[in-house]
């Protein structure tokens, strides 16, 4: 199993700098995955983790050998790409062997472990199909089975399901998943979608613009967001910005005032602030409730406004509630009864718990 | 791993500008440069200009030179356009023939055709001589009312070709949302599908206009005469009582700048013009019935017809009995038994240095257009505008400019064989670059980066994936170099000496000392060996070979 290293890798295309300086530790055997909006800057890491780009500065490093002067022939690493990039003039089987014929791996062995890699993949009885004869599905795991079959030392997937419909994204990440566990191979693995990557990983790094803003597992993130960004990004989460007020310590709780000029308790760990410092905090919409639950031990806060929109789904009701001259919010009520049930134009009050607050300071990247 | 990559692509980007600059640019420079050279060995700044702007007998050339041209390219456009439309268009018996037939009539080089007018037309033609009998004489096909009708028929299957390609990719909701704003169907014709088209109608307009002005062999054949710019720069250069290459070089200079000038606003125009149309649905093709289907059919087949009158004529005529120009009813295969005895050599030639020339197209055209394609940089689209200057630049102009560079030391190739090789060389080069990095941007570049981290090198990547992905365009382009190689005759034609001589030289000479069967039964042979690789293609190919490049 393959440690892979990554310091202080920068790298820029003429004047635009791609990425500004990035360093990554991904521990072996784990599936990692690099995250973020287009232009972010996750596919050119990964292109410089293949060797298909060479970074201006900074090293990766597999384990103990450092990889910046070899070739990405030489780096035996097993690269799945967003466009498949199928042989089109090769069978499946020849797709899937053309790996290990440049490795000069005797015929016998060959047929041998395009079976069993086939076999890995569900692609039995299609070996001799022409890739134009395959769905997007299928061509897809043909293209897994081609990384997986050279037993790469880390394999390298760049937006691998982004060509496939709803349900067949699901399936093969389920597959992908399954086969990386199996095999315990490294894996770094590029996508856009934030739930995708919340779905699969160990572990994820979000990245903005050229720099990773925190690395961490998916509960991580979605619960501790660093910053506004990674809190925006992974799932959705209400802002409301205000000030620290004056510290009342009352346990591990401190004062916030928001804009509108509620006051609430929210955890004082983690935001060494100066009071009266202009500051944010977060809520997710499923923290939010009509009700303050009986639970005397935690600290509750509410505020109140009105309902501007409101989408029943059967499992979920999401409210979109303006507050008076404040922001407006989204709240999602889960498993709704008949007395949950709001209409647009009713004044409701929102209640959550100071536990579930994330502080969520001006500058991103600023914890 | 750079450094290895950058070798051999780097060799590869040298040798291309090397062998465009050796056999294209210092030529073609030479000929600029000689045309400001005087007679005394003095620099007469554009006295030779001077005199081609003054004297009658010069400056007539540009005036017949132009206004031929920009008259077949009307005419061309007009009945390429109009019998596109029709076969697209409206549901008509026998398309796959009607495609057929205008593919086919680009298979005689223009000159030929020039020829077969005169077998048929001529003082001594077959149709003048059985209406003579009853008295009655057509008008004389001499002269510019010739030149022209052969330009026009020669050329506008080119039009055809690429406006009937460019309406495949109209989609039809594009016509049914003018008509849905109120436009009737003709106004949107005009407003909403020409302008789509107008990038491929100048394209082939831009052919038709470079490809008249720089036509040696029809005016020498049927225009008694009449004086074009490649006609009297051959005069200039090869007079008998001493060449003037000066003069010849002022006229090759105007050639260049004419043609290169269309060559420049058409790019100019069409990229400006250029739409990104999204064919979903192709437009409809109509029904029609009755008196309109009837004239739509006739206008169809009497276009082809006329278009394959000369490839008929020529192949006929070939297996007639003849004296001289007469030819007489009757089968003979008198003229072929003449050719094979008394000149196969010119035979061997012209297959021997068109196979030649166009494998050494291809192989530098895939290196290049490789280069083009996946290693753009400032320098690549240099070579990519030299190499694209033989498009526009006639065979009369490289022929010159060849002769005067390796006609002195270091370097002497006149009177070699391998002079001719350069020029079908360095001329047909664009065919392959153009089909094969037409074909490169359509291959996902993450295939081969694929090989790649599967453990195969650079090199043996390309020659393992991308070869074999490019084949169709390999193909096609090399059958489209050969196709324009084999019956090349305005620089051949300088370039020559002894014994060799090609197949359209001999035709040429054969047809001036009125040896019509012997010229007939040559240019059979060369629309033959035109014929063979097309349809190989096709057959090989099917749709995915593409002749309009």
């Amino acid at each position: 199993m393959t440690r892979v290293q990554v310091q202080g890798i920068v790298k820029s295309f003429g004047d635009t700098l791609a990425i500004e300086g990035v360093s990554l530790d991904v521990r072996p055997g784990e599936l990692f995955t690099l995250v973020g909006p287009s232009g972010c800057g996750k596919t050119t890491l990964l292109r410089i983790i293949a060797g298909l780009l060479d970074q201006d500065t900074g090293s990766v490093i597999f384990n103990e050998d450092r990889m910046d002067d070899v070739p990405p022939y030489l780096r035996n690493i097993g690269v799945v790409f967003q466009s498949y990039a199928i042989f089109p003039h090769l069978t499946v089987a020849e797709n899937i062997a053309y790996g290990l014929k440049a490795r000069r791996v005797p015929a016998d062995r060959i047929a041998a472990k395009v079976a069993e890699v086939g076999r890995l993949v569900q692609l039995e009885g299609l070996l001799d199909r022409m890739p134009s004869q395959l769905s997007g599905g299928q061509q897809q795991r043909v293209v897994l089975a081609r990384a997986l079959v050279i037993e790469p030392r880390l394999l390298l997937m760049d937006e691998p399901l982004s060509n496939l419909d709803a349900k067949l994204r699901v399936q093969i990440r389920s597959l992908i998943r399954a086969v990386q566990r199996e095999l315990q191979i490294t894996s770094i693995y590029v996508t856009h979608d934030q739930e995708e990557a919340l779905a699969i990983s160990d572990t994820i790094a979000v990245m903005d613009r050229g720099r990773v803003l925190q690395v961490g597992k998916p509960w991580e993130l979605y619960l501790r967001p660093a910053n506004r960004f990674v809190a925006d990004f992974i799932g959705t989460m209400n802002v409301f910005h205000g000030r620290a007020d004056e510290i009342r310590v009352d346990g591990d709780l401190r004062t916030f005032v928001t804009s509108f000029g509620e006051q609430w308790r929210v955890p004082a760990a983690g935001a060494p602030q100066k009071p009266g410092s202009a500051t944010a905090v977060g809520v997710r919409p499923e923290s939010l409730g009509f009700e303050r639950r009986a639970n005397a031990e935690e600290a509750w806060n509410s505020f109140t406004g009105t309902v501007a929109e409101a989408a029943y789904l059967g499992a979920v009701v999401r409210y979109q509630v303006q507050v008076a001259d404040g922001p407006s919010v989204t709240a999602e009520i889960h498993n709704p009864d008949f007395a949950s049930i709001r209409a647009v134009g009713d004044r409701v009050t929102l209640w959550f718990s100071a536990s579930r607050v994330v502080l969520l300071p001006e500058q991103p990247g600023e914890a | 791993m750079r450094g290895r990559r950058r070798d051999l692509w780097w060799t590869v980007t040298v040798a291309g500008f090397l062998t465009v600059i050796a056999f294209l640019v210092y030529p073609l420079a030479t000929v600029l440069v000689t045309s400001f050279s005087g007679e005394e060995k003095r620099f007469v700044l554009a006295a030779n200009y001077e005199r081609f702007f003054t004297h009658g007998y010069y400056y007539s050339s540009i005036i017949n030179s132009l206004y031929l041209s920009a008259l077949a390219t009307l005419g061309a456009l007009a009945l390429g356009t109009s019998l596109a439309f029709a076969v697209t268009r409206y549901a008509l018996p026998g398309k796959a023939f009607i495609r057929a037939a205008a593919n086919l009539a680009l298979l005689s080089p223009p000159f030929i055709g020039a020829y077969s007018w005169v077998v048929l037309f001529g003082r001594m033609g077959l149709v003048n001589r059985i209406l003579g009998e009853f008295g009655w004489s057509l008008p004389t096909i001499y002269g510019w009312r010739g030149i022209l009708l052969v330009f026009i028929v020669q050329y506008f299957p080119f039009v055809f070709l690429f406006v009937s390609a460019a309406l495949r990719s109209v989609d039809q909701s594009i016509e049914d949302a003018a008509l849905s704003l109120g436009s009737p169907p003709r106004r949107a014709l005009t407003t909403a599908i020409l302008p789509i088209l107008a990038p491929s109608l100048t394209a082939g307009g831009l052919l038709v206009f470079m490809g008249t002005m720089a036509d040696f062999g029809t005016p020498m054949i049927i225009g008694e005469g009449l004086r074009t710019l490649p006609t009297l720069m051959y005069g200039e250069f090869m007079n008998e009582l001493g060449g003037n290459p000066a003069m010849a070089s002022t006229l090759g200079s105007l050639l260049i700048l004419v043609n290169t000038s269309a060559l420049l606003a058409q790019r100019y125009y069409a990229f400006r013009k250029a739409y990104n149309v999204v064919c979903i649905q192709p437009l409809r093709v109509k029904r029609t019935s009755g008196g309109r289907r009837l004239a739509l059919t006739v206008f169809a087949y009497a276009v082809v017809g006329v278009a394959l009158i000369p490839a008929l004529t020529i192949i006929v005529s070939s297996f007639m009995p003849t004296r001289g120009p007469v030819m007489y009813a009757g089968f003979s295969l008198q003229s072929y038994e003449t050719i094979f005895f008394r000149i196969p050599r010119a035979i061997a030639n012209t297959f021997g240095l068109t196979a030649a020339a166009v494998v050494l197209d291809v192989f530098l055209g895939v290196l290049v257009a490789y280069l083009l394609a996946r290693r753009r940089s400032r320098a690549h689209a240099l070579l990519d505008s030299l190499i694209m200057l033989a498009y526009a630049i006639p065979g009369t102009v490289v022929g010159v400019g060849l002769i005067v560079v390796y006609n002195r030391p270091p370097v002497i190739l006149t009177g070699t064989w391998v002079i001719l090789l350069v020029s079908y060389f360095i001329r047909h080069l664009p065919y392959p670059v153009r089909s094969c990095t037409a074909m490169l941007q359509q291959i996902d570049i993450r295939v081969e980066e694929a090989s790649v981290s599967l453990g195969v090198p650079p090199f043996r990547t390309f020659v393992k994936v991308t070869i074999p992905l490019m084949f169709p365009a390999i193909i096609s382009g090399g059958a489209l170099a050969w196709m324009t190689t084999i019956g090349e005759l305005s620089s051949s034609i300088l370039l020559y000496s002894g014994p060799w001589a090609t197949m359209s030289v001999a035709i040429f000479t054969e047809v001036f000392s009125n040896h019509f069967g012997t010229a007939s039964a040559l240019a059979s042979i060369l629309i033959l060996a035109a014929f063979v690789p097309l349809f190989l293609t096709y057959r090989v190919l099917g749709e995915r070979s593409a002749l309009g490049v």
